[in-house]
């Protein structure tokens, strides 16, 4: 927000009488401490189902097919080389970070880069004591919120029957990583104030 | 701010997303639902009511991701697209009562509050989201809009269609019947034998 939405909402505050301005930061504060609530999980089938329907997706589909065909030589080159990575061709279906990465991260792709980098993610949280009995319903909320995203994505990554391209393959290792590491430094938080 | 505000997204996912790809708009759902399911309930109270309005933000989002240029942060695109959605919902359900956005206040007697387990007296429990949950849809909506979304009244009153009294308006009598739960939560993190001041 910027200054002059600032300023208003500072004339805002001092228009309500109704609470002092401390009583106000504390319902605030409560308020945004109240757990948030997952959609069920059709809802995305639902929305997936309309997208389709509307063409949205197909759309998309047909512009990237074009994209892909106009790719330069050196593109294509670059495609095959990934295609042929023995780590995307053997990966196990119930193993989302292969375990037989070369650690001279010099001579790594992109993608394996990722899995580097989510493989040592995973083993930092690992080393991380166990939650906390007691926690705040919104760390709670979140850390299962960025779980099951997590899981989305390990379900997306480890389905035989999704076709990915290396493109999305990518996509979704980056995210992996990204939630991942929210992950991690919210465990990390959790388990310093536990040791206070 | 709101949890929106929180989540980050690859601009590279934005830009395939705006391509049309199925994968990036799903991310991008993943990230997102939650905070958008949470807001649609908060306004509508009824879950079915709140799936509908995830599915026509989304819808909306995939239409319209091609011409987010990324001046704003998404969440805040999302956030906005979804409160709009919300409002509307929450019109059309006023004007299918013949209802207009002020006198809905009328629709919460000091009987129901106490059916649901709110009640005026500052010694009894009292459970915040009921709390929430017992105003009128409109005043909780400005609570919520301006105190955990961060909108100012004149935002308010632009999304609402009204002017920025109503919106303090109802945030102020909305603060009236929140505020016995404060008593409580300020008597809870009192040392004994210190003074609570009244109201």
């Amino acid at each position: 927000m910027g200054h002059d939405e600032t300023g208003n909402r500072q004339e805002d505050d001092e228009m309500i009488c109704a609470l002092t301005a401390n009583e106000q930061s504390l319902l605030q504060q409560k308020l945004r401490e109240l757990p948030e609530t997952m959609p069920p999980r059709e809802v995305w089938n639902r929305i997936r189902e309309q997208a389709e329907a509307e063409g949205i997706f197909k759309r998309a589909t047909a512009s990237r097919r074009r994209m892909w065909f106009v790719g330069s030589g050196l593109a294509a080159t670059v495609l095959l080389a990934v295609l042929n990575l023995t780590l995307m061709q053997t990966q196990p279906e119930s193993v989302v970070v292969p375990q037989n990465l070369p650690t001279n991260t010099a001579a790594l792709t992109t993608l394996q880069t990722l899995m580097v980098q989510s493989r040592e993610l995973e083993r930092d949280l690992r080393s991380l004591p166990t939650e906390p009995r007691v926690m705040r319903a919104s760390t709670v909320a979140t850390i299962s919120d960025l779980e099951d995203r997590i899981a989305a994505i390990d379900y997306q990554l480890n389905d035989p029957d999704v076709k990915m391209t290396p493109g999305d393959r990518e996509l979704f290792w980056r995210e992996r990583v990204r939630l991942m590491n929210s992950l991690l430094q919210l465990r990390y938080a959790q388990a310093q104030r536990a040791a206070f | 701010m709101s949890k929106f505000a929180d989540i980050q997204i690859d601009p590279a996912i934005v830009k395939r997303a705006a391509q049309g790809d199925s994968r990036a708009h799903e991310i991008i759902y993943r990230a997102f639902a939650t905070p958008v399911y949470s807001i649609c309930l908060r306004f509508t109270k009824v879950p079915a009511h709140a799936e509908d309005l995830v599915q026509e933000t989304f819808i909306e989002v995939m239409r319209s991701i091609a011409r987010f240029r990324g001046e704003a942060a998404l969440g805040s695109w999302i956030r906005r697209i979804a409160v709009s959605k919300a409002l509307m919902f929450l019109r059309s359900a006023w004007t299918k009562r013949g209802q207009s956005l002020a006198d809905d206040w009328h629709d919460v007697t000091e009987g129901a509050v106490q059916a649901h387990g709110v009640s005026g007296r500052p010694d009894d429990a009292m459970d915040l989201d009921a709390a929430l949950a017992n105003l009128p849809d409109v005043a909780r909506a400005v609570v919520w809009l301006h105190d955990v979304e961060g909108f100012t009244h004149k935002e308010i009153a632009g999304l609402m269609g009204k002017t920025e009294s109503f919106s303090k308006s109802q945030l102020s009598r909305a603060y009236m019947r929140l505020r016995p739960m404060l008593e409580d939560a300020r008597q809870e993190t009192q040392p004994e034998g210190a003074v609570v001041r009244s109201y």
